[in-house]
């Protein structure tokens, strides 16, 4: 028991430490708690301010539902491109190993490089606007269609997508190759076809893995700041780079606001966190 | 060619100087230093941390062999300089340093770029050393009395910052698209060229980053309300109360019209130079008194672009060098801010290859003869890809009241953008 | 239903090279506007300005570098035995242990940065390299414990037991026994580690306060410059010990995502 408590300290330390008390400073910063400050009355002035207050309250809303938009949008369509490809190079007979390699090439990629190589492959100037101007699909770089630094999000939902397919897909290859080929077998022998297959054997049995994935897909996506800092618009505006903003801001009462909206943030991930675990159990 | 420095000479100095004719009297040490000696002796072999905005790096291999090497040299200082994404970052650290208790000494930060409401954010928090910028030596070649100078965005300096250069807000056409007869000279032409020319005209979106775009939205409210001259001094809510929705109609007259409807807009210069360099729009701003050489010489725009001014409202200021009150190197920091005025860095500052291309934010009657030879040989290199001179003085106004700047970023969102 | 397949596989391979080819054209091109598809001029002027003396990449590498090295190792040497407990004990609140021990992997690191900047502040750590590689343990631990953990899960604890009781040594058992068998996923948890470090943006400019230059630093500085060039270069950079590593290790990593 003492070897145990000792062997899980420094991590429990550093966790608990590092994570839990900055966590807990952003917490009491958030209430406007700052003993070294002589603050010591709490206070939700700058919740109530993001959510009801009329300077805030637009910015904060449409960042919301872009935040969700572009999280679930991104984690849909990751995992079902994941598992369409993770099948594909499944049924690879040959040169399985190089397809692996493939599709685990761009896991090491920062977040940073992926939002600028969609900029600079997706942009209204940018290499497929040419190619396409070249065919003379184009006249000005205005009628290449908007997708990134677009109101919808949706350079930021591509930039996403390419980033996470491999790392949802690798899990689910993975699965894939640990479940024995019998359930299948037998299924196609009392006549299921492929999509039924599918459905109702391999579906389920891969569901676990899937799901665990799925879910830090969307975790990240929506409380990380890099790609749609680089990729989004002024208005609206995903909720991280509006919480940074507010960080930066330099009049200091906006960091209470910063702190507030980034602990809003991880609020709405806990509770799909935890209807995710209730619809698991 | 002798002609335009003339007339550039006659902006920068608003007030007449009747100070040269005098012996000059000496200087005073900088606050908390013995003399200039004792500043130079203590400077020596250590290092100073030099906040600066590091976006180009074209400047920061400016600022790290134009500065830096003579710093080694002469001074025997070490220069680090630290790139920043924005300006208020800095400002953001200094103030963190401020509520954990680091005041006077101990601070990261030695020096910042700075100018406007970055400036007036540090000087209200009391967090500037104070008293300083004309107890250097080459403070003398400064004209002080200039309003231009001597107050930033309206804030006046108080000698709590040191003038590095001039900058004046104009902007670049490629010639290659359009001749200099079809450009607009002034803002109902340009309201007129947006019409006849949808989707070809954009600015940058006025915000934090961005203050260039700020910049342009207050030069049209100076053609909407007829003029600068009422704004001059501290900032008057009640003018603006009066003006502004005057503003946002005549910016949502343009919306359909500008690149993407207006829908959205580039939120930096830089964004904006390259959706210009890429034909998406026919103008781009810049503030470099050196024009679009500087651009043209990174290969970040096509050789064929050239800078233009519409002949009303260019804002034109100075950016300056400050000091924190918490900066561990205060001494090195005085060296280098005395360096950047120093006629010979000036003088290359303004060029194009330097990747500055700012303006001089010295006086040309305030140096000697061989210095004033040097300044006015580089004046006379910036050439056709340059604004002219003339023309960017006869359009200069002065920037609006720091309290301004947010007022209009909200407001420009709220009424422009949504 | 072959076809619909390769043309997936293929759609892939491109999907995944072409921001590539565009990185490596632009970092050697010079004024490539639109729409030349392929550049007119090609220059050495961004790597040139990279590689110059007074560049910042050098020492944003050695940053990286040295950061990365150090969180990975303190990561492994903490992980290593919370994993082994986590993996094959069985105890009461294990549950909660492992929520706790996996939490920062799902909560925001922007919630957690803006409240350590402070803290670190006041300890004097931000700004330093060591306050930094500190902060940086809060998002790689959770990946090391998880992927480690999932290896004591599978370990045969009887090679142990068996060399013990042949009057093998605690330490001997753990150098001979444990550690290779455990070889390929420890590389695997540390590759997470280093990649997780080396990628990081917004807990080293929080903590680091614009003083600690890493390279995803100067990336994200040069994205406000426009120099599209200089861009690409840093990209490239920042790429190419990434996909390197990859590449010698995929096997091992391949099997360390075996969850």
């Amino acid at each position: 028991m003492i070897r145990r408590a000792f062997m899980l300290a420094p991590a429990l330390i550093v966790v608990i430490g590092l994570f839990g008390g900055g966590l807990l400073d952003s917490l009491l910063q958030s209430l406007g708690l700052n003993p070294a400050l002589g603050a010591t009355t709490p206070t939700f002035q700058a919740y109530h301010d993001l959510l009801w207050g009329p300077q805030h309250r637009e910015t904060i809303w449409t960042g919301l539902a872009l935040s969700l938009w572009i999280s679930i949008a991104s984690t849909v369509i990751s995992t079902v491109i994941a598992i369409g490809l993770a099948l594909a190079i499944r049924a690879q007979t040959t040169g399985s190993a190089v397809w692996t390699f493939w599709f685990q090439f761009n896991l090491p990629i920062p977040h940073l490089i992926a939002a600028i190589g969609t900029l600079f492959v997706l942009a209204q100037s940018g290499l497929l606007a040419r190619i396409a101007m070249n065919f003379g699909w184009i006249t000005t770089p205005a009628d290449f269609p908007l997708w990134v630094r677009d109101p919808h999000g949706i350079g930021i939902i591509t930039a996403y997508v390419w980033k996470e397919v491999p790392f949802i897909g690798l899990i689910v290859l993975a699965a894939l190759r640990s479940l024995s080929g019998r359930y299948e077998q037998a299924a196609q022998t009392l006549g299921a076809n492929r999509w039924q297959r599918f459905r109702w054997i391999l579906l389920p049995l891969i569901a676990p893995s899937v799901g665990s994935a799925a879910l830090i897909v969307f975790a990240f996506t929506f409380g990380a700041y890099e790609i749609p800092a680089l990729l989004g618009v002024r208005y609206p505006r995903a909720l991280p780079v509006t919480a940074l903003r507010f960080f930066l801001d330099a009049d200091l009462n906006a960091r209470a606001e910063a702190m507030a909206l980034s602990l809003m943030i991880t609020a709405v991930l806990l509770v799909v966190v935890f209807f995710y675990l209730r619809l698991r159990s | 060619m002798r002609f335009w420095w003339l007339l550039l000479l006659l902006l920068a100095t608003f007030s007449v100087d009747a100070q040269t004719e005098e012996a000059p009297q000496p200087l005073p040490a900088p606050p908390g230093f013995e003399s200039w000696q004792a500043v130079l002796d203590q400077a020596r072999g250590t290092t100073i941390y030099w906040y600066v905005w590091g976006g180009s790096e074209a400047i920061n291999a400016f600022i790290d062999t134009f500065y830096g090497e003579p710093l080694l040299e002469e001074y025997g200082i070490t220069l680090e300089r630290v790139p920043v994404v924005d300006t208020v970052d800095v400002v953001n650290l200094i103030l963190s340093e401020q509520s954990a208790d680091i005041i006077d000494t101990g601070g990261v930060v030695d020096l910042i770029w700075i100018n406007g409401e970055n400036f007036a954010t540090l000087k209200q928090a009391d967090m500037l050393y104070q008293d300083w910028a004309e107890t250097i030596p080459n403070s003398v070649l400064v004209n002080w009395e200039d309003p231009a100078i001597a107050y930033d965005f309206g804030v006046p300096v108080e000698g709590d910052e040191s003038p590095w250069s001039s900058a004046q807000l104009h902007f670049i056409y490629d010639s290659a698209r359009m001749s200099e007869d079809q450009l607009p000279s002034n803002y109902d032409e340009l309201t007129v060229w947006i019409e006849q020319n949808p989707g070809r005209f954009t600015y940058i979106a006025p915000g934090p980053g961005a203050f260039q775009g700020t910049r342009f939205v207050k030069q049209v409210l100076y053609h909407v309300s007829g003029g600068y001259e009422q704004w001059v001094g501290p900032w008057n809510p009640t003018l603006y109360a009066e003006w502004a929705p005057r503003l946002w109609d005549y910016l949502n007259v343009w919306e359909t019209n500008l690149w993407r409807g207006g829908e959205t807009y580039p939120a930096t210069e830089n964004e904006l130079l390259q959706l210009f360099a890429n034909g998406e729009v026919d103008f781009a701003l810049t503030q470099a008194t050196s024009g679009a050489e500087t651009y043209i010489s990174q290969g970040l725009i096509p050789e064929t672009s050239r800078a233009f001014t519409l002949t009303e409202y260019a804002i034109g200021d100075y950016n300056y060098v400050a000091i924190p009150r918490n900066a561990t190197n205060k001494a090195a920091a005085l060296i280098v801010a005395n360096l950047l005025l120093r006629p010979d860095r000036q003088a290359g500052h303004i060029l194009p290859e330097s990747g500055f291309g700012l303006g001089y934010a010295i006086s040309l009657d305030r140096v000697n003869e061989e210095d004033r030879a040097l300044l006015e040989a580089s004046l006379a290199q910036l050439g056709e890809t340059a604004a002219d001179p003339a023309a960017l003085a006869a359009a200069f106004a002065p920037d609006l009241a720091p309290e301004s700047q947010s007022v209009i970023e909200q407001d420009w969102e709220a009424n422009v953008l949504r | 239903m072959k076809y619909f397949r390769w043309i997936a596989l293929t759609l892939m391979i491109i999907a995944l090279i072409l921001p590539l080819i565009t990185f490596l054209l632009k970092a050697f091109a010079r004024g490539w506007f639109f729409p030349q598809i392929i550049p007119r001029t090609w220059s050495l002027a961004a790597w040139e300005r990279l590689f110059s003396p007074q560049s910042d990449l050098l020492p944003a590498l050695l940053n990286s570098g040295i950061i990365a090295l150090t969180v990975t190792g303190v990561a492994l040497a903490i992980g290593f035995p919370a994993a082994r407990v986590l993996g094959i004990g069985h105890f009461p609140g294990k549950r909660w242990i492992l929520l706790v021990l996996l939490a920062p992997a799902l909560v925001p690191p922007l919630a957690v940065s803006m409240g350590l900047s402070t803290q670190f502040l006041r300890l004097g750590l931000s700004g330093t390299w060591i306050g930094v590689s500190i902060a940086h343990l809060i998002p790689v631990l959770p990946y090391v414990i998880l992927t480690l953990s999932g290896l004591f899960a599978r370990y045969d604890l009887r090679y142990e037991e068996q060399a013990r009781s042949l009057g093998a040594g605690s330490w001997a058992i753990f150098r001979r026994i444990t550690l290779p068998m455990l070889w390929p996923g420890v590389i695997a948890a540390g590759l997470f580690a280093f990649l997780i470090s080396w990628s990081q943006y917004l807990l080293t400019f929080l903590i680091g306060g614009g003083r600690v230059i890493t390279l995803p630093i100067l990336l994200f500085a040069s994205t406000s410059g426009g120099d599209n060039a200089v861009i690409a270069a840093l990209s490239l950079v920042m790429i190419a010990p990434a996909l390197l590593v990859l590449i010698f290790a995929s096997r091992s990593l391949e099997q360390g995502t075996i969850r």
